[in-house]
């Protein structure tokens, strides 16, 4: 045998093998602090090796249009609690399953992302990540189909797997399916999951908020679980309870000393007001001349979300506006700004649709102490996850 | 190797090795008097493929299938030989030589049945060839990685399959394995590498954590255990791991068939041979098969020439000269990593090529399952296209055998 095996030693053409760049494993490592204990921090680890690795061969050799989802600043939340991520290429979603395995005899998926109706992905990837030798190994793929009508389910661990015999070994055959046969069904129906009741969600994530359960995933039904963490709000929230941080979109907390580190992450910042900036509102009603504000990107433009809080008598109504980031430029017409409960749920006059193109869309709510907020805007904003606004 | 002349000793005969050496075919007397018996009753003179496609149906035959398995067996012996004996090439050692790589091979042959699909355009032997040769690399890789991990690494590097198959091999109660399982699943969720690198050198848990262990399997478990019993189950996992990966391969190559096969044979109702045998006949007459696999070799042919040069000469590195790609990224000056991804690219580049043949002009929809075959199609292909002289068919079938 050759003096110095490696990976590339006996690799065969169906493989894929991709690079960690040795500095990446690193730096890598070193982020990856934000766990709440030892096994989630090393999921995360490996999540990202592969993540990183993978998305850089999706962007180069099948599309650039290729976009993390939710968002990458979202990922710890996903991997605080859950193996796998998902990458979007197009419209197709890819769903990148890490593992350590060396002997690449099964894919195993958690259950998260099959039956989560909006986690569910086309496209499967089995990737073995070897942290000693720096490469990510992309050793056979499958659809959502295949892996629900050929997988066996198994309850211990929650987990779809497939035998490799059963999946595709031959990364090659991915770009050419995906241009011949663009109509191949790669999805079977996903039943939805139970509605939680906003109080039903604070109990979950009060039990599940402790670093001491390693694994939540498997603490409670996974009707309950999945619709937990399918709402964007109450996965940040149960992530950064089981990091022992405080509430982190809380925006009274902002207004007293300034954006939190996780809303910060993901792009809030405030800002002063000047009183000509104010509108047509008088200077008064500005309560603390602060503004909150987040860039979104909408079908490729860039648009700003602003909540800013104004007096009226003792108590304070918040208005959320969204306008373009380009000063003078408009929000094209069929723009909607929608606000729901945290439990997703409409309330009246609670949103603000632009017939023709519009300065800005605003809506203003009057809230309860400690009420929550889900912003929305349609057409959907890129990298949108749900965020639960607390007032 | 002498290649064996008659139908009768392809089917019945086994690559015989003495302490590495090639010793030569030795004859199992049951299988070839199976084989006289089927051929008496063949209405007519019977190829090579004729008798692969009768074995392989009778596959999955409660009775004979065991049967069946041993003369198919005896059949992929040379594609085996010939996978072993190109592997050893690169990879011979003081460790491993030719009789190993062929013994790791033919352990490789319930995964040839399975994905062999008889009805599309494969040919067993072929078929059989890319697999064993792909086998061969990826068991040497694992046992190279097996060997560099401690237990505790190696329990981390096994999948849930793997690590039940290998329970399994050890012959251990379902109720044993369950609990080994669960052992090992709490292990996993607990105990992780605490470094970015050296995870293949990963300790022994800690107190602490085997404390912990024991609390999370005891949550799940009727029966309590301590750490104690554990650490010794964990421990008796990795064994069987590492034993999995090296099996006794003594019994392997030679058939153990039982009497019942036996009686069978002479039992056999004459009519329902005679229909399975008259249906291959026919299927036989009616192929059209050896004018599409010569437009298809054209169809590849034409794909190479349009590749760029150097996925042309990593193509030609790989599969005729059998460089690993380690060896290709020396002889080329490139990445590896480079390596990796141009294959990929330029099989991908072939198997387009291919794909939209068959749509245009076989009016074939293309799926991913068509695409999966059409993939394995290829790397026969390629195989052969790179490697004329070792007993590969391309173009038309060989009709060699006679009785």
């Amino acid at each position: 045998m050759t003096a110095n095996p490696t990976i590339f030693t006996f690799a065969s053409p169906t493989d894929l093998i991709l690079e960690i760049p040795t500095d990446t494993s690193y730096q890598v490592w070193q982020q990856s602090k934000v766990f709440s204990n030892p096994a989630s921090r090393y999921q995360a680890y490996l999540n990202k090796l592969c993540f990183l690795a993978v998305l850089k061969w999706l962007q180069e050799d099948i599309s650039p249009q290729t976009k993390p989802w939710p968002s990458t600043a979202a990922l710890p939340s996903f991997w605080e609690l859950v193996n796998g991520s998902t990458i979007s290429v197009d419209r197709t979603r890819f769903v990148l399953v890490p593992s350590e395995a060396m002997d690449v005899s099964e894919l195993r998926v958690a259950q998260e992302w099959v039956d989560i109706p909006s986690w569910a992905g086309d496209y499967y990837l089995a990737v073995q990540v070897e942290p000693d030798e720096n490469y990510v190994r992309v050793w056979g793929y499958c659809t959502h189909e295949l892996l629900k009508s050929k997988g066996s389910y198994d309850g211990c661990n929650r987990t779809y797997s497939l035998d490799a015999t059963d999946m595709i070994s031959d990364i090659s055959i991915l770009g050419v399916a995906r241009q011949l046969c663009p109509e191949e069904p790669t999805r079977s129906a996903v039943a939805p999951l139970a509605s939680l009741t906003p109080e039903q969600a604070q109990n979950l994530i009060s039990r599940l908020g402790t670093s001491e359960i390693v694994t939540p995933r498997l603490e409670i039904p996974f009707q309950l679980w999945g619709a937990l963490i399918e709402h964007g709000g109450w996965r940040q929230s149960l992530y950064q309870r089981r990091l022992g941080l405080p509430e982190q979109w809380s925006v009274l907390q902002w207004l007293k000393g300034g954006v939190l580190q996780l809303a910060e992450a993901i792009g809030w910042e405030s800002f002063s007001i000047q009183p000509s900036a104010a509108g047509a509102r008088s200077v008064k009603e500005i309560q603390h001349g602060t503004v909150f504000s987040r860039p979104l990107v909408i079908a490729g433009q860039s648009y700003e979300l602003r909540i800013t809080p104004i007096s009226v008598g003792e108590s304070t109504i918040w208005r959320f506006e969204l306008r373009n980031a380009v000063v003078g430029a408009a929000v094209p017409g069929g723009f909607k700004l929608k606000l729901l409960t945290e439990d997703l749920q409409p309330f009246p006059n609670n949103e603000d649709i632009a017939t023709i193109a519009v300065e800005q869309l605003f809506v203003e709510v009057a809230l309860e102490s400690g009420e929550g907020i889900v912003w929305t805007v349609e057409p959907l904003p890129e990298n949108y996850d749900q965020e639960i606004l607390k007032f | 190797m002498h290649p064996r002349k008659s139908i009768i000793e392809i089917f019945s005969t086994f690559l015989e090795f003495a302490s590495h050496r090639l010793l030569g075919w030795a004859k199992d007397a049951r299988l070839y008097r199976s084989m006289q018996n089927v051929i008496k009753q063949t209405p007519q003179e019977a190829s090579e493929n004729f008798w692969v496609k009768y074995w392989y149906s009778l596959l999955h035959d409660p009775e004979v299938g065991r049967l069946a398995q041993e003369h198919l067996i005896a059949y992929l012996q040379e594609p085996c030989y010939w996978a072993a004996q190109k592997t050893s090439v690169s990879f011979a050692s003081n460790q491993y030589k030719l009789a190993d790589f062929f013994q790791i091979a033919i352990a490789q042959v319930g995964k040839v049945f399975k994905g062999f699909n008889p009805n599309g355009d494969f040919v067993l032997k072929n078929y059989a060839s890319t697999i064993f040769s792909s086998a061969i690399r990826e068991t040497l890789r694992q046992r190279h990685e097996i060997d560099i991990c401690t237990d505790w690494a190696l329990l981390r590097k096994i999948s849930q399959k793997r690590l039940v198959e290998a329970l399994l091999g050890n012959g251990l109660s379902l109720d044993t394995m369950t609990a080994y399982v669960t052992a090992w699943n709490c292990f996993r969720s607990l105990y992780v590498p605490t470094s970015a690198s050296n995870t293949r050198q990963l300790l022994q848990p800690d107190e602490q954590t085997w404390e912990a262990i024991a609390k999370a399997y005891n949550s799940q478990s009727q029966t309590p255990v301590n750490p104690q019993t554990l650490e010794i189950w964990l421990l008796n996992c990795a064994k069987a791991a590492r034993t999995y990966l090296y099996p006794n391969f003594t019994s392997l190559n030679t058939p153990t068939g039982s009497e019942d096969t036996r009686n069978w044979l002479d039992n056999l109702p004459g009519h329902e041979q005679d229909s399975l045998l008259t249906q291959i006949i026919a299927e036989e007459e009616q192929q059209t098969r050896s004018t599409k696999q010569s437009e298809v070799k054209t169809v590849l042919e034409d794909a190479v020439a349009e590749l760029d040069p150097l996925l042309r000469e990593m193509l030609q590195l790989y599969y005729a000269q059998g460089l690993t790609q380690q060896q290709i990224a020396k002889q080329l000056q490139i990445q590896q990593y480079t390596v990796s991804r141009r294959l990929t690219k330029a099989r991908e580049s072939l198997l387009r090529s291919l794909a939209k043949w068959s749509q245009q002009k076989l009016h074939i929809s293309v799926t991913s399952d068509i695409l999966k075959s059409t993939s394995a199609v290829m790397e026969e292909w390629l195989q052969a296209y790179y490697n004329p002289s070792q007993g590969w068919s391309i173009g038309e079938q060989e009709d060699k055998g006679t009785r």
